[in-house]
């Protein structure tokens, strides 16, 4: 595990304090009663099994979705008082997609421009400010390429640089690497380290791959919309690489 | 990129179907244009008409329907021209005839030979004269109908089956009388069994009392006392040139038809886009949720499917205008319709051509808009 940034004296970022998240129409808790501190700068990786709630946690992580109860302190704020969801996440946080979700009609410039329209910039200054972002994910030289004109690691990149557009805090990746091949997943997973190392950037990664998670700082286990101790055997997850 | 590029390329995505929609979109456009234009031509047909005249005031009898069909006795023409107020009056009587030469019926005005209606009529070179008193069942006919019957100066015409001459052929400033006749008022009087009656007075106020509401108050207020000599009410109005434009029937009908039809035709229109945009939105599910997801509001993900909405309107509007253009020139040209139509496609008319395209990129894009919007970006993220 890369445990040579973790601070644990470092500020709290993120508090989420007893959230629960039920829905009501099928009666499903996907999770309870959860407590969780991410510290400003922190690398972690939430791992799980399919359907353990580590996806309704980013949610909430997000402000996608909001919690049945408790809640969620960013910067010691509580989110339930923000007024603006759109425009905190638009500022605060950024996404990274295990199916990248770029825009197919949007070359790979315009697609990091996307988020920028709920910023300052001109449209000159979004060009600019896309193209330096690309170029610290090395994809400037594929800039004017359409989606479907990547390969698939490439796209990933894009994705991260479309996460980095509005200078986010926090970077939520919602298995980053479950569609890529290993070179590009361990690429990916580089960039990540470069991001956190060289920026300081607070990372939260969602993987059920041991191999993800052991990259970060520090891993959450979650189980059944609870987190739970580290599993005596994580032979299971070692399968899923 | 520019926000606008980004509309541009989402409503190119779908090259057929944008193109088909904004045809649909130019077809309600073309209508709304072509149908308003004929419109407001026939209603400033009119109203030059009489200003080229320098008529100011109609005195008709109130509360018809159809002017054409009033019979006002010819002999209220005296009291008119008694009003210390009216410099002149010219009896006229208009109606419809049917030519033996034409399926469509003509209209055909009376006037007394020597008036100032008639002697306003300017006659082509080498094309006859002015009616006269002396002119017995001799007709004028306008420069249109004279080309569309072939009738010349020194022809005969058949009118209710009863034969006149062409005295005259003239040229007025507008299609509808260069579409129609004019007789001597006496001859058409019995012609159509309305002896010593009118239609309506044309009346010319002195000159100053031109533009004089004062004055116009006191000659409609004593008009409207005119009373037969039983003491009963001739029920007579005295309207301005514009009130009677405004208010014929005609010009009220044409309206009504072109607006009504301009409806039926920009529901079609909305309905088409609300469809697409329905199904573009639908599309685009996890697209919106992406974007949603990734900080834009709600307020930039609606201005994003209204402006695609727009754009597929005015775009539509832009080709139904021209087509508009196009169709009315050519509408105006057919022998059917040649002198009884002129298209007005005026700045105003095009405008609200495209304020009609506006609203039909609203109507067609406000709910998808809304419902884009209020998609929960996990439920559409999910979505596939």
């Amino acid at each position: 595990m890369n445990d040579s940034y973790y601070d644990p004296s470092a500020p709290s970022l993120v508090r989420v304090d007893r959230v629960s998240r039920t829905y009501p129409d099928g009666g499903v808790t996907a999770l309870q009663d959860v407590s969780l501190e991410i510290r400003r700068g922190e690398y972690l990786a939430i791992m799980g099994p399919s359907g353990s709630g580590k996806s309704t946690l980013l949610n909430l992580l997000g402000t996608l979705d909001r919690p049945t109860t408790g809640e969620i302190y960013f910067e010691e704020q509580p989110l339930s008082a923000l007024r603006d969801l759109d425009r905190f996440r638009s500022q605060k946080i950024g996404f990274v997609f295990q199916s990248f979700y770029l825009l197919p009609t949007l070359t790979a410039v315009e697609n990091v421009q996307i988020p920028m329209f709920e910023g300052p910039l001109g449209a000159s200054a979004r060009a600019k400010r896309a193209a330096m972002l690309l170029e610290s994910v090395n994809m400037n030289h594929r800039a004017k390429h359409l989606p479907m004109q990547l390969s698939v690691g490439e796209r990933q990149r894009v994705a991260i640089a479309r996460a980095l557009a509005n200078e986010p805090q926090m970077l939520l990746a919602d298995e980053p690497t479950g569609n890529l091949d290993s070179r590009s997943g361990a690429g990916v997973l580089d960039l990540f380290d470069q991001l956190h190392r060289e920026r300081g950037m607070t990372l939260v990664v969602i993987t059920h791959s041991l191999e993800v998670a052991e990259r970060a700082e520090r891993i959450t286990w979650i189980r059944d919309g609870r987190l739970v101790e580290q599993p005596a055997d994580t032979t299971h997850y070692r399968e899923h690489l | 990129m520019q926000f606008i590029s980004f509309i541009a390329k989402n409503v190119l995505r779908r090259k057929v179907r944008s193109a088909l929609t904004g045809v649909g979109v130019a077809v309600a456009i073309a209508a709304v244009v072509a149908l308003l234009g004929v419109s407001r031509g026939f209603e400033e047909s009119s109203r030059s008409m009489l200003k080229d005249r320098g008529v100011d005031i109609v005195v008709i009898r109130g509360g018809l329907g159809q002017q054409n069909t009033a019979r006002i006795d010819e002999s209220i023409g005296q009291k008119i021209a008694a009003l210390p107020e009216v410099d002149k009056v010219a009896p006229v009587l208009i109606d419809r005839v049917k030519f033996q030469e034409t399926t469509v019926p003509v209209p055909v005005t009376g006037y007394s030979p020597g008036s100032f209606a008639i002697e306003n009529l300017h006659i082509l070179p080498e094309n006859g004269h002015n009616l006269t008193a002396g002119d017995k069942d001799g007709v004028m006919l306008g420069a249109i109908l004279s080309r569309n019957l072939g009738k010349k100066v020194g022809d005969k015409v058949t009118i209710e089956a009863r034969p006149f001459s062409v005295v005259g052929v003239f040229q007025g400033k507008s299609m509808v009388e260069n579409g129609g006749a004019v007789a001597r008022l006496i001859d058409l009087q019995k012609l159509m069994d309305r002896v010593a009656q009118v239609s309506e007075f044309q009346v010319v106020l002195k000159g100053e009392f031109k533009e004089n509401e004062d004055a116009l108050k006191r000659v409609q207020d004593r008009v409207k006392t005119f009373t037969d000599p039983s003491g009963k009410p001739y029920g007579l109005e005295a309207q301005t040139t514009e009130d009677y434009v405004n208010k014929s029937n005609e010009v009220r009908l044409s309206q009504a038809m072109a607006w009504m039809t301009s409806a039926i035709a920009l529901i079609i229109g909305a309905v088409g886009m609300l469809n697409t945009m329905i199904m573009s939105v639908l599309e685009r599910t996890q697209e919106i949720g992406i974007l949603r997801a990734i900080g834009w509001r709600k307020i930039r993900v609606m201005r994003m499917i209204l402006w695609e909405s727009f754009a597929l309107s005015l775009a539509g509007a832009a080709v139904g205008t021209l087509a508009a253009l196009v169709l009315t020139r050519a509408l105006s040209r057919l022998p059917a319709a040649n002198g009884l139509v002129e298209p007005s496609v005026s700045p105003t008319v095009i405008g609200i051509g495209f304020l009609m395209s506006l609203l039909v990129g609203l109507i067609g894009g406000a709910y998808p808009a809304f419902r884009g919007a209020s998609l929960a970006p996990t439920e559409a993220l999910r979505y596939e």
